[in-house]
C-alpha cells in the first residue's frame, strides 16, 4: 500500500511539504534570536514581508503585541501536530482494544460494547468538548483526552469488523487448536491485520484533529495563552481584522498548507488501498 | 406497515436508552467538574450561608442519582429547568443583590427561541451544499477518470483542509468588510444567514461530493444498468431514473451517521463566529457562564435530535430500497 502510494506524485508532494514544515517548526524556534512570546511594542502591527513596510526580520509580520507571527505559527504547528498525533494514536489504541475484544469474543460482550460505541457516536464532539473543557481549565492533556473520547468509536467499528472476518480464518482456528490463549491470538495473529484498513483514516484524522484543536483554541477551550496555538492566534487577530488582516490570514494560510499536505497523503493512501482491494478481488 | 411499526418501536427504544445514557453522563460531568454555579448566581458578595441556602433551594446538595431522577421527571413534564444566568426578559441576571426576585428564563424557552434561527442556517447550508455537490458529484461519478472528476476531488481536498474558523474570518473580511456585499454579524434578516451558511456548505460538500461520486461510480458498474441498456432503455433514462436513486442511499446514510454530527458541530462554531443568535451561540455562551441547565438541556435535545435523524434516515432508505427492510 505504501509502495503504491509512493508512486503517486500527490503523495510525495504532500510528504515533502509536511516534512519541511515540521523541520522548520522544530529548528527555527531553536536558532531564532527571539521567541514566539517575546513582546516588542515598538514593532507591533508590522506587516508581512511582501507589503509596504514589511521587513526581513518578521516574514509573516507581527501581531498586536509585536510578537513574530512566523514563530507563533511554527510553535502553533508544533502544538497542533503534537495534539493531532497523540490523540489519533490514543483513539487507535482504545478503538483497537475495544474493537478486537468485541469482534473476537462476540455474543453479549460484542453487543454491549457496540451499543456503547453507538451511544458515544451520537454525542457530537463539540458538545463533549464544551462540557468537559468548558467547565475545567483546559490543558494539552485534557484536549487530547476529549479528542480520544470523541474519536475512538470509528476505530472500534472498523477494527471490530476486520477482527470478525480475521477470527473466522483458518490460521486462527489452527492457533486455537494448538492451545494458544485468546490474548496471544489477538495480539500476535489478529493485531497485525488491523493496521492497513485504518492507516488512511488515521492520517486524515490527524488533520481533522488539528482543525478541532484550532476550533477549541478559538472559542477559548483549547490550550491557554500565552502558548501560541492556531486557535488563539486567529482569535486574537479577529479583533484587529480591519487594520491588521495578516494576523489571521497568514497563520491560517500556514495551517491550511499543513492540513492540505496531510489530506493529500491520506487520500492517496486511501485510493491506493482501494485499488489494491479491487485488484485482489479480480 | 407492520415493518414500519416494529422498526420504529425497536429503534425508538434503543434511542431512548442512548439519550438517557448521554444525559446522565453529561449531567454527572457538569457536577463533578470544579466551578460552583451558586456562586455565579448570587455573585461574589454573598455570604457562605446564602450560598448554602440557594444550593439547597435548587437541590444542588442532593446525591447525583436523585438530582438526575428529579431532572428526568421534570423533563417528562416539558420542564428543562431555568437558566442560572438569563432573566426572563432576555437580559443577563448575573449576580447582584437586586436580582434576588428576578425570574430566570426557562431553558426550554431559550432553546425554542434559538431553534428556528439555527434551523434556517442549517437548512440553507445543506441546500447550498446539495446545490453544489449533486451536479458535480454525479458528473464526477459518471466519468471516474475524467477532468471533472479530478477537479472535484481536488476541490474536495481543499474544502476538507479549510479550517472553518479561518474560512469564516476570510469571508467576513473579504465579502463583508472589503466588498460590503453581505452583512456578517448578528441576525436581522435572511441575508445574515448567507455567509455562515456558505461556511457550513463548504464543510458538508467536501464529504458529500466524494461519497456521491464514488457511489455513482459503483452503481454504474452494477448489472442492472447494463441490463436496462440492453433492453433498449437509453443510458440517460437509466441514470436519471435508476442510478441516482440507488446511489443516493449511501449519501442518506452519511447524513445520518456523519453529517448530522458534522453539521451540528460546525453550526455551533459558525454561530459563535458570526454572533448568530441560534442554538450554538446560546450554548457557547452558557459554557462561559457555567449555565448548567442550558448546557444539559441542549446536550440532551441535540442527542435526541441526532438519534431521530438517524431513525428517519433508515426509514427513508428502506423506502427507497425495499431490500433494506428487515
Amino acid at each position: 500500500m505504501l509502495k503504491a502510494a509512493w508512486k503517486r506524485p500527490q503523495f510525495r508532494i504532500g510528504l515533502i511539504i509536511i516534512v519541511s514544515l515540521l523541520v522548520l517548526a522544530i529548528i527555527l524556534p531553536l536558532i531564532s534570536s527571539t521567541s514566539a512570546t517575546t513582546l516588542s511594542i515598538r514593532e507591533r502591527f508590522a506587516p508581512p514581508i511582501f507589503m509596504d513596510g514589511g521587513n526581513l526580520k518578521h516574514l509573516f509580520g507581527t501581531d498586536q503585541l509585536g510578537r513574530d507571527l512566523l514563530l507563533r505559527s511554527l510553535i502553533g504547528l508544533q502544538n497542533a501536530v503534537f495534539i493531532g498525533l497523540v490523540s489519533v494514536i490514543g483513539m487507535f489504541f482504545l478503538g483497537a482494544i475495544i474493537g478486537m475484544y468485541a469482534g473476537y469474543k462476540g455474543g453479549w460482550i460484542d453487543t454491549i460494547l457496540m451499543r456503547i460505541t453507538d451511544a458515544q457516536m451520537s454525542i457530537p464532539v463539540i458538545i463533549l468538548a464544551i462540557t468537559i473543557l468548558g467547565v475545567s481549565r483546559p490543558t494539552a492533556f485534557s484536549v487530547i483526552v476529549v479528542l480520544i473520547l470523541a474519536g475512538w468509536p470509528t476505530y472500534a467499528r472498523v477494527i471490530r469488523s476486520v477482527t470478525l472476518t480475521e477470527s473466522k480464518k483458518e490460521f486462527v482456528r489452527a492457533a486455537k487448536i494448538i492451545g494458544a490463549s485468546d490474548q496471544r491470538i489477538i495480539l500476535s495473529h489478529i493485531a497485525p491485520n488491523i493496521l492497513p484498513p485504518v492507516a488512511f483514516i488515521a492520517v486524515l484524522d490527524v488533520a481533522r484533529m488539528m482543525i478541532f484543536e484550532a476550533i477549541f483554541g478559538f472559542i477559548g477551550i483549547g490550550i491557554q495563552p500565552p502558548i501560541p496555538t492556531f486557535g488563539n492566534i486567529l482569535a486574537d487577530g479577529t479583533k484587529y481584522l480591519i487594520n491588521a488582516w495578516w494576523i489571521t490570514v497568514i497563520p491560517g494560510l500556514f495551517l491550511f498548507t499543513a492540513l492540505i499536505s496531510l489530506n493529500l497523503i491520506g487520500s492517496t493512501l486511501e485510493s491506493a488501498r482501494n485499488e489494491a482491494l479491487e485488484g485482489r478481488e479480480q | 406497515m407492520t415493518f414500519v411499526l416494529s422498526f420504529l418501536l425497536r429503534r425508538l427504544s434503543q434511542g431512548l436508552v442512548i439519550v438517557l445514557l448521554v444525559g446522565f453522563v453529561i449531567f454527572s460531568l457538569l457536577r463533578i467538574v470544579p466551578g460552583d454555579p451558586v456562586r455565579i448566581i448570587v455573585g461574589p458578595m454573598a455570604t457562605e450561608k446564602q450560598v448554602e441556602e440557594i444550593a439547597n433551594e435548587l437541590g444542588l446538595n442532593d446525591p447525583l442519582p436523585i438530582q438526575f431522577g428529579r431532572y428526568l421527571s421534570e423533563i417528562t413534564e416539558g420542564d428543562f429547568g431555568n437558566s442560572f444566568i438569563k432573566a426572563k426578559g432576555g437580559n443577563a441576571a448575573s449576580g447582584g443583590k437586586e436580582n434576588a426576585g428576578v425570574e430566570r428564563a426557562a431553558v426550554l424557552d431559550l432553546i425554542k427561541n434559538a431553534i428556528p434561527l439555527s434551523a434556517i442556517l442549517a437548512g440553507l447550508g445543506t441546500a447550498f451544499a446539495l446545490m453544489f455537490s449533486i451536479p458535480l458529484g454525479i458528473a464526477a461519478g459518471l466519468r471516474p477518470n475524467g477532468l471533472i472528476s479530478k477537479l472535484t476531488f481536488a476541490l474536495s481536498s481543499i474544502f476538507v483542509s479549510l479550517p472553518n474558523i479561518w474560512l469564516a474570518i476570510l469571508l467576513i473580511l473579504i465579502v463583508s468588510t472589503q466588498l460590503g456585499w453581505l452583512p456578517a454579524i448578528g441576525y436581522k434578516g435572511l441575508s445574515y444567514a448567507i455567509l455562515p451558511a456558505i461556511v457550513l456548505a463548504v464543510e458538508l460538500s467536501a464529504v458529500i461530493v466524494r461519497a456521491l461520486a464514488s457511489s455513482v461510480t459503483t452503481t454504474m458498474q452494477e448489472n442492472f444498468v447494463q441490463a436496462g441498456v440492453v433492453r433498449g432503455l437509453t443510458l440517460q433514462h437509466m441514470i436519471s431514473r435508476h442510478v441516482i436513486r440507488n446511489a443516493s442511499i449511501p449519501i442518506l446514510n452519511l447524513f445520518g451517521a456523519q453529517l448530522g454530527g458534522l453539521l451540528l458541530g460546525s453550526l455551533f462554531i459558525v454561530e459563535y463566529i458570526f454572533n448568530y443568535p441560534g442554538l450554538g451561540l446560546l450554548t457557547v455562551n452558557a459554557v462561559f457562564q457555567r449555565d448548567f441547565p442550558v448546557i444539559q438541556g441542549v446536550a440532551i435535545l441535540t442527542t435526541a435530535a441526532l438519534v431521530i435523524i438517524n431513525i428517519m434516515v433508515d426509514l427513508i432508505s428502506a423506502g427507497i430500497d425495499r431490500r433494506l427492510q428487515y
